[in-house]
């Protein structure tokens, strides 16, 4: 607070408080801005944990239900497409790329270049959405979804003889020869298959675990487009970039985890 | 310009200086991620049996070490963030390893790991080979590939 240099004139309303030779994005509580950047970042490493953390939840859920019933995923994951899941894996590194480099962008003070690649990295967030509806929207139309369609005694998701793809049935049991808790679908090289009876639990992992890394790539488009607004606005240099080192990092979270999803739920089991 | 304008704001010490890897650098973490990326999906194509979940996590690891490491930039930081990060894989370890080391070792309820219909008997493909009389007999009973379905993946496990 003493340590009062010449730089009165750069600040406007010098004497307006006593750290009004602060840097203005410095806030109060912090000596230097080192020690405010490196305050911000092990914030942002122990979020990024808990992050894990919560995630994990759903990963011991799938490492249990795999190691009680294997057969089930080697069935049921031959209804996730491989190709669909290897490009969003892709597009998703992309976007890792470009926002390093948009940080790295940033780092120099290229702020125009800072803000293209923050452009491109949310494109491709919305590329990758677009593919997952794509995916989405072929398992709901297979009845492959959650529900009271699925894996139900006496229901049956089921692709019949004459009947339509994906509709839900009732089943008599005593009166028909279709298998109550058995699904019929076609998986995506076509041939009709039989899942097990509980293929809705794969389904239901499926769903819960893209479905809420889905929110992450939403979330992480939000925070990329404040960074991207405040960027144009010039409300960063070399001295202060952290919003954008912060936001990219909440967005290689979205990639390391989808890093993980992709194989454990598009590449596990056993080949046909 | 905008390294004089940092130094205006006195600071020999305060300035906030950090490591910046050329651009191709971070190109070439990205071309190599794609490489395991397609190394992954073409291993899956094949059979190595439980080895198979094992070399996809290996290669996933790999490729998360690289984001983490480079795109992340972990290795230029402080090492306590490294902590920080490595931490949640450590507890989330002790929590699967826990977890499924009690529900694993657990004697299977009736219907829980075999599975089966209740009504006919038949058994489904997949889980625990049946073990008692009641899938016994429905083997060619039944409609286009649901018995014939279940023998074959009894013989595929093990």
């Amino acid at each position: 607070m003493a340590n009062v240099s010449d730089t009165a004139g750069a600040v406007g309303h010098a004497g307006h408080d006593a750290h009004a030779d602060r840097p203005d994005f410095m806030q109060h509580h912090f000596d230097t801005p080192t020690q405010q950047f490196n305050a911000s970042k092990l914030g942002m490493w122990v979020f990024i944990a808990t992050e894990i953390l919560m995630f994990g939840g759903l990963f011991c859920a799938y490492a249990v239900e795999r190691g009680l019933e294997p057969g089930i995923f080697d069935e049921a994951h031959h209804f996730l497409n491989k190709i669909m899941g290897a490009s969003n894996t892709v597009v998703l590194l992309f976007s890792s790329l470009t926002a390093a480099l948009a940080v790295r962008s940033a780092q120099v003070g290229k702020r125009n270049l800072t803000s293209f690649y923050l452009v491109v990295t949310i494109l491709c967030a919305c590329a990758f959405l677009v593919i997952k509806y794509f995916e989405y929207s072929h398992k709901f139309h297979l009845g492959l979804l959650p529900g009271h369609c699925f894996g139900h005694p006496g229901l049956s998701a089921a692709i019949q003889n004459g009947q339509e793809v994906g509709t839900c049935l009732h089943v008599d049991a005593n009166a028909a020869q279709v298998m109550p808790e058995w699904v019929k679908a076609v998986d995506e090289e076509g041939h009709v298959t039989l899942l097990p009876p509980r293929a809705n639990m794969f389904f239901g992992l499926y769903f819960v675990m893209t479905g809420l890394h889905g929110l992450h790539v939403i979330i992480g488009m939000s925070i990329l487009t404040w960074v991207l607004v405040k960027n144009i606005r010039g409300k960063f240099s070399p001295a202060y970039f952290t919003p954008v080192d912060l936001g990219a990092l909440y967005w290689h979270l979205v990639d390391l985890v989808w890093i993980y999803l992709f194989p454990l739920l598009y590449l596990v089991g056993k080949p046909e | 310009m905008a390294a004089d304008h940092s130094h205006a704001h006195d600071t020999d010490d305060g300035a906030v200086h950090v490591h910046i890897a050329p651009t191709r650098f971070y190109w070439g973490i990205f071309g190599a991620l794609v490489c395991l990326t397609i190394a992954t999906v073409k291993v899956s194509y094949y059979d190595f049996g439980s080895a198979n979940i094992l070399i996809a996590l290996l290669i996933a690891t790999v490729k998360a070490s690289l984001v983490a490491a480079f795109f992340m930039h972990l290795r230029y930081d402080k090492l306590f963030n490294t902590v920080a990060f490595l931490a949640a894989f450590l507890f989330l370890g002790i929590f699967i390893l826990l977890t499924n080391d009690d529900v694993l070792v657990r004697a299977h309820d009736h219907g829980y790991a075999q599975k089966m219909n209740l009504e006919s008997g038949q058994q489904a493909p997949g889980g625990e080979p049946a073990t008692s009389a009641t899938a016994d007999d429905v083997a060619g009973e039944g409609h286009e590939g649901a018995p014939s379905g279940s023998a074959g993946h009894g013989e595929k496990k093990e």
